[in-house]
């Protein structure tokens, strides 16, 4: 569903993607992993098409999207779901949901999505007269993944769904994430939180200093003994250890 | 000589009708900032075309004052968009206001301010002219007390209600309305909704002109139309956008009555021939005791 090939991007004279080729079929859960300023929101970016290409390629669905601009690509349906402190604080929560399918002009379907937003996530329907400031960091990331829904999208990129999260919410948050990829939305999933990802996805990137370090089944890479060693911690002996020194 | 309770109605009525045209001109200082983190420091003579192409549109043409009032925001409201589409756009691509070609799209205000009021005195001529408005099917209004409210007055009054009601329900309830705030408190995410910004920002552009047009109009027959009009309208409609709160609607308006009130207290009791100093005595006192203005808020939720 989505190619990219050779993509190099950063911004201004700083370059940060340095040649990423990465592929993500249509159905399932791809999984974007790396630490901070790897180059994984510049990516995203560059998908989207919040900074141009300096060069390489992006196909979606078949159409080569490179020099779309961001609305552009949005209206083909790949969609990317914002951070979550990027809801409008100053807007009501159905007006953040309203905002995210903007581009439709299906206006009975777009009802009908609505209650479905609402029926997926109910605590929205009972906040939507509250401005979207006044949620928790839950809400409004499932208030950010609502408005992605909006849209109608084939794919939705989620930039870091589980930032600033308890892990009990992290870990609704992402079965929500199941939920919708279940119900045939292509999921791409940018993280830090390299283990539940790679539990949630069935295959994933590992990103470094802007290039693909490593790419695989996400069944092979939890157990894979690099990616263990820089991304899941030690082994639990390993730190009691380290404790006692 | 005592204290005159009907005169001080009158100033304050007279003071309120001229704010709220202030409030009017601040409405789309305030618009624009909020769309482009930038203060258009132009927007004064966008007030001044305004009246012009309103007076040329009621004298040269001919038509009724209220078609002249329309036609005058369509023409700035073109002009407006098309300077922002020729000079203002390559500066905001480069980035926000608080970047370096925010300061570069500061100065770049000022020199569109004074290529428009020599482009003006080209077209229109250095002198003062009348704006001769028929206006006899406005009632005049009279208060107790012998205060009579000539019917520019009223015009004015009736006209500035319409228009903010009218902007605020296309803001509040309309898509595009819904889409302007997006633009206004974040480009990028508006984008990744599949808003077209570029356009949005012409449209609050228009918008921002369209009004101060309105403006011009409606001073027209309390004053003259001149060339020099725009810059004290403009330092006046800054005046009431800073005291009601930067990029807060309803405290463009109520800044801009504030000073309206003000200014025509201090030139009934302190000085006449002062007139224009009451507007920026207020507005430093508001700063003294309150940096971000009476109705502005201290983050940056803006629209």
């Amino acid at each position: 569903m989505l190619e990219i090939k050779g993509v190099h991007a950063g911004y201004g004279n700083l370059k940060i993607l340095r040649g990423i080729d990465m592929k993500v079929q249509t159905g399932g859960i791809v999984a974007l992993l790396g630490g901070n300023g790897t180059g994984k929101s510049t990516l995203l970016k560059a998908i989207s098409g919040l900074i141009p290409l300096m060069e390489g390629e992006v196909t979606f669905d078949g159409v080569s999207v490179s020099k779309l601009k961001p609305h552009e690509r949005m209206r083909l349906g790949l969609v990317q779901v914002t951070q979550a402190k990027e809801a409008y604080p100053a807007m009501t929560v159905e007006e953040n949901l309203v905002l995210g399918a903007y581009t439709r002009k299906d206006r009975e379907a777009t009802k009908a999505d609505l209650q479905k937003v609402y029926d997926f996530f109910p605590v929205l329907r009972e906040r939507r007269k509250q401005l979207s400031g006044t949620l928790s960091g839950g809400e409004v990331q499932m208030l950010v993944i609502g408005r992605g829904l909006m849209a109608s999208p084939k794919m939705l990129m989620l930039d870091e769904p589980s930032a600033a999260l308890a892990p009990k919410v992290v870990l609704e948050i992402f079965a929500n994430i199941n939920r919708i990829a279940k119900s045939g939305v292509t999921i791409l999933v940018v993280e830090q939180n390299v283990r539940m990802a790679l539990i949630l996805a069935q295959y994933g990137y590992i990103i470094r200093d802007g290039v693909i370090m490593m790419q695989g089944e996400a069944k092979e890479l939890i157990s894979d003994p690099a990616v263990k060693e820089s991304f899941l911690g030690g082994s639990v002996s390993d730190t009691t250890k380290a404790l006692r020194n | 000589m005592g204290f005159d309770f009907n005169s001080l109605l009158a100033f304050i009525i007279f003071g309120v009708t001229i704010g709220v045209v202030y409030g009017i001109v601040a409405l789309g200082i305030s618009l624009i900032y909020s769309g482009l983190d930038i203060v258009h420091f132009a927007h004064g003579e966008m007030y001044m075309f305004g009246a012009f192409f309103g007076l040329v549109l009621a004298h040269n043409v001919g038509v009724p004052y209220p078609v002249a009032l329309i036609g005058a925001m369509i023409l700035t409201a073109i002009l407006g968009m098309a300077v922002e589409r020729v000079f203002y756009r390559r500066l905001t691509r480069a980035g926000g206001g608080y970047t370096v070609a925010g300061m570069g799209m500061i100065i770049c205000g000022f020199g569109m301010s004074v290529a428009l009021v020599n482009a003006a005195y080209f077209f229109f001529g250095a002198e003062a002219e009348p704006f001769r408005a028929n206006l006899d099917y406005i009632p005049r209004l009279t208060f107790p007390g012998d205060i009579n409210v000539p019917e520019s007055y009223v015009l004015t009054a009736i006209i500035s209600v319409l228009l903010m009601t009218g902007l605020h329900y296309f803001l509040r309830h309309t898509k595009t309305g819904l889409a302007v705030r997006a633009v206004a408190h974040n480009k990028d995410i508006a984008y990744l909704m599949g808003i077209n910004v570029p356009l949005m920002i012409s449209l609050i552009f228009g918008l921002a002109c369209g009004l101060a047009a309105a403006a011009g109009v409606l001073i027209g027959p309390m004053q003259s139309v001149q060339v020099e009009m725009g810059y004290l309208m403009l330092m006046k409609a800054f005046a009431a956008a800073v005291v009601g709160g930067f990029g807060s609607l309803p405290g463009a308006i109520l800044g801009g009555i504030m000073v309206g009130i003000f200014e025509n207290l201090g030139a009934a009791y302190i000085s006449a021939s002062h007139k224009d100093i009451y507007a920026f005595l207020l507005l430093i006192l508001v700063l003294m005791f309150r940096p971000s203005g009476l109705f502005g808020v201290e983050a940056k939720v803006k629209a």
